[in-house]
Parts: structure tokens; C-alpha cells; sequence
């Protein structure tokens, strides 16, 4: 039962972590790439490491749940720090003036024409 | 000239690359370097100093003397730096455009910040104070606790930490760390011992000569740990704003 | 719990391969901050290497020196002189 659980979150994670592979490389501009990373990296570090706790936890001890706990722990800290990391590029990019993305500024392709 | 330094990387290379096949197996019990001192180390560690890492004791009671002086070259790395780059005028010819000002903190950062320095802080005098059973040490912890410093700097202003962590305390504490360091070294020399065998602390503190050893590495990895803490943020200090100390990256 | 350094070899090349292409990205790359990051990758990824060689004492003074804060001081010092580098 806590196996399926374990390989349930193991692959969520490694899911969302496609995801933001693929939003990264994918989104046109640099806010769009940082939205794709924070979001994805968080869920989806948050995920994995949440497997392992629980895969440590199989053969219940006291060292074990130690062991869980520091993991746990990691978690919050990548669920506060790695968002706010985010937050500061992005703050960055903005203080910095650069331009996001927009379709109008975008050759249209269907015409083969650019404006 | 480009092409003759590709020529002369690639060979280089190809040289050490060539001279690596020579090279013992991985783990191999029979090579050089695990069959001189290493079993002594890795048999009787553990009954004279009762620190079970294995890396902290060598590193920090059998080898006791390089690690202070490591210690110093840190110390003399910090003193250069601010030699070198601290400029007590105001001058006009700063490299860098200072930083537009902001109306508004940014709050977020601010206050992640806040959640996160103290669990850093917690964390690395948990590194340093248990580094004889776990990885960790006197240098990673003293790492970590300058890079709190370094983050809260880097969020706020280096002038609102350096109001709390004054310029003075940084090189008093700087100094104090190979002291402290030195410190234990010299009262072992004093009760009758060898410069930093902390078995002579045993019947100071009333204690076994292993638990002696044990607490000596602990005192003297709080040494390495201040000095490392003060210089590494110092360092930072004095590269990022060029010697002014007025504003941070 | 019984796992050595060659029970995951595909792993260790795998580290391996990416080291060599971020030592060729940070030392051919022209914008000296970017190189500055990817020094900081670098260092993670050799910490990795050590983790990977069962030497956890060396791969935490890896991270915590290399990655974490000899890439701030790099980066501080970067901002301050020509970004650009001339090769």
C-alpha cells in the first residue's frame, strides 16, 4: 500500500519535473521561463523528497523517523526559499527592463510577412 | 596563438588522461594511499578519541597543526582582501553605477528572508557542534553561517548588517577564532603535553582522555568556525561594494 | 543501504558529462556573470561527484564553499569590473 503511494508521488514528481523541462525550453520570453521553473521546480522537488520520506518510514524506527523529519524539513525550506528565489529573478528582470512577450509583436506566420 | 594553446591543452590532457590508467583501482585495500597510515587511523580512532567520523578526527586531532594553519591562511586571505580593497575616503571613481533607488522594500524577499536566516544559523551550529558524529565541521558551518550573513546583506543592505556586525567586531573576531584555536593548542604545551594534545585537558576538565580529545576537536572546530564565518562575510563586504562598505551587490 | 561507487556507474557518467560541458560553457562563454552562474553549476555538480565517491565530508565543503558562497563573491566581484570578456 505505502509502496503504491511512494511510487504514485515519485511520479508526479518526476512529471511535473517534464514539465517545467519542457516550459523552460518552450516559453517564448523570460517571465513565462521563470513562471515554468518556479512553480514546477517547487511541486515537483516538494514531491519526490515527500516520497522519500515516506520510503524511509517502511521499517518504522526511531532513526528512520529522524531520517523523514530531516526530509520533511528540507521540503519547507525548498517550499520557501525556492519561490522566493523566483520572485527576486523575476523582481530583477522587471527592475531591468525586460520586455515580455507579446503576440502582437510577433511576425505573422501564416502570411509569411512581418510587420 | 590560440591554436598552439588548444594544442598544448589537448596534450596535456591526453598526457594525464594516459597517466591515469597507472592509477590504483577504486577502494583498493592493497594502494599506496590506504596502506601506510590509514589502518592505524581506522583501527584505533575511535578508542583514543571516541569521535566516530573518521574524517573530523584526522582532520582535527591527528592533523591537527595543518588545520591551524589552514585556518591562518584564511585569516591571512581576509586580512589582504581588506588591505587591499577597504578605502576609508569617499571616492568618485566607482566602477559601478549605484543602485536606483527603491521607494519600496521588497517585501517578499524581506520576509522569507527573516523565516530562513535563523533555520540557516540553527542549522550550521548543528553542523559545527555535530560534526564529530555526522559530515560537517568547523569550516562548512563557519560557511554557512557567513553565507546567512551574506544572504541577509544581499535582501536588506549591507549598511543595515554591518550596523549590527560592526567593522571592528569583524576583525576582532577574526583574530579571536585563530586564537581560540591556537588557545587550546598552547595550554596542552602548559599542562605537560605536545602542542594541541588535547589529552592534557583530561585532568582539567575532569574528564577520560578520549572525551578529552573529543571535546578538544570541538573547541577547536568553534575557532575554525568564527574565523571562517567573519572573513568569508568580511570578504564579501569588501568585494561587492569595492572597499566603501556602503552599498551590497 | 549497501551501495557502492560503481553500483551506479550509469549515474557517475551521466555527472560526468555534464561537468565537462560546464567546464567548456564557463570558461568559453563571453558575459563574465553568466560564467560566474555556471562556475556555481559547475561546483554543484562536482559536489555531486563527491557524494558519488562516498566522500560526503569533501562534497559538503563543495557545496557550501564552491556552490554557494565562492559564486556570490565571484558575482560581486564580476559586477564590479567589465562584464564582458575580451576572448
Amino acid at each position: 500500500m505505502l509502496n503504491i503511494i511512494i511510487v504514485i508521488l515519485m511520479l508526479l514528481g518526476l512529471f511535473f519535473f517534464f514539465g517545467t523541462s519542457v516550459g523552460l525550453i518552450h516559453f517564448p520570453d523570460f517571465y513565462s521561463r521563470m513562471h515554468a521553473a518556479g512553480k514546477g521546480d517547487t511541486l515537483s522537488t516538494a514531491l519526490i523528497l515527500t516520497g522519500l520520506a515516506l520510503y524511509h518510514l517502511q521499517d518504522f524506527s526511531l532513526a528512520t523517523l529522524l531520517v523523514s523529519l530531516k526530509i520533511m524539513s528540507i521540503v519547507l525550506y525548498i517550499f520557501i526559499a525556492s519561490p522566493t528565489a523566483t520572485h527576486a529573478i523575476m523582481d530583477a528582470g522587471f527592475e531591468s527592463g525586460v520586455k515580455h512577450w507579446s503576440k502582437a509583436d510577433q511576425p505573422d506566420k501564416n502570411k509569411g510577412e512581418v510587420k | 596563438m590560440k591554436p598552439l594553446a588548444l594544442l598544448f591543452t589537448l596534450s596535456v590532457g591526453v598526457l594525464l588522461l594516459a597517466a591515469s590508467l597507472d592509477l590504483p583501482d577504486w577502494s583498493d585495500p592493497a594502494s599506496p594511499a590506504s596502506s601506510h597510515v590509514s589502518p592505524y587511523y581506522i583501527q584505533e580512532s575511535l578508542n583514543q578519541t571516541s569521535v566516530p567520523n573518521l574524517v573530523s578526527s584526522v582532520l582535527a586531532d591527528y592533523r591537527s597543526y595543518d588545520t591551524m594553519f589552514e585556518t591562518v591562511v584564511i585569516f591571512c586571505a581576509g586580512i589582504t582582501v581588506l588591505t587591499i580593497l577597504r578605502r576609508t575616503f569617499r571616492s568618485k571613481d566607482k566602477y559601478i553605477l549605484p543602485r536606483p533607488e527603491r521607494e519600496d522594500a521588497d517585501i517578499i524577499l524581506q520576509s522569507a528572508v527573516r523565516l530562513l536566516v535563523p533555520v540557516m544559523q540553527v542549522f550550521a551550529l548543528y553542523v559545527i557542534a555535530h560534526g564529530h558524529h555526522s559530515p560537517g565541521g568547523g569550516f562548512q558551518g563557519g560557511v554557512i553561517l557567513g553565507a546567512s550573513f551574506i544572504l541577509l546583506s544581499i535582501a536588506y543592505d549591507l549598511k543595515t548588517v554591518l550596523k549590527r556586525f560592526k567593522e571592528n567586531s569583524i576583525l576582532f573576531l577574526s583574530a579571536v577564532g585563530v586564537l581560540i584555536y591556537a588557545g587550546i593548542g598552547i595550554i596542552c604545551l602548559f599542562l605537560g603535553r605536545n602542542f594541541l594534545a588535547y589529552g592534557a585537558w583530561a585532568k582539567l576538565l575532569g574528564i577520560t582522555e578520549q572525551e578529552a580529545h573529543s571535546h578538544g576537536m570541538l573547541g577547536v572546530e568553534i575557532g575554525v568556525a568564527i574565523t571562517v564565518m567573519v572573513i568569508m562575510f568580511s570578504l564579501y563586504a569588501d568585494l561587492s561594494s569595492s572597499g566603501d562598505l556602503d552599498e551590497g551587490l | 543501504m549497501n551501495w557502492d561507487a560503481s553500483s551506479l556507474w550509469q549515474f557517475n557518467v551521466l555527472l560526468l558529462i555534464m561537468l565537462f560541458i560546464l567546464a567548456i560553457a564557463a570558461i568559453s562563454i563571453k558575459d563574465l556573470v553568466a560564467s560566474a552562474v555556471i562556475f556555481g553549476a559547475y561546483s554543484f555538480i562536482m559536489c555531486l561527484l563527491w557524494t558519488a565517491m562516498l566522500a560526503v565530508d569533501v562534497a559538503f565543503t563543495e557545496a557550501a564553499v564552491g556552490a554557494g558562497v565562492s559564486t556570490v563573491l565571484v558575482l560581486g566581484t564580476a559586477l564590479h569590473i567589465k562584464r564582458k570578456s575580451k576572448d
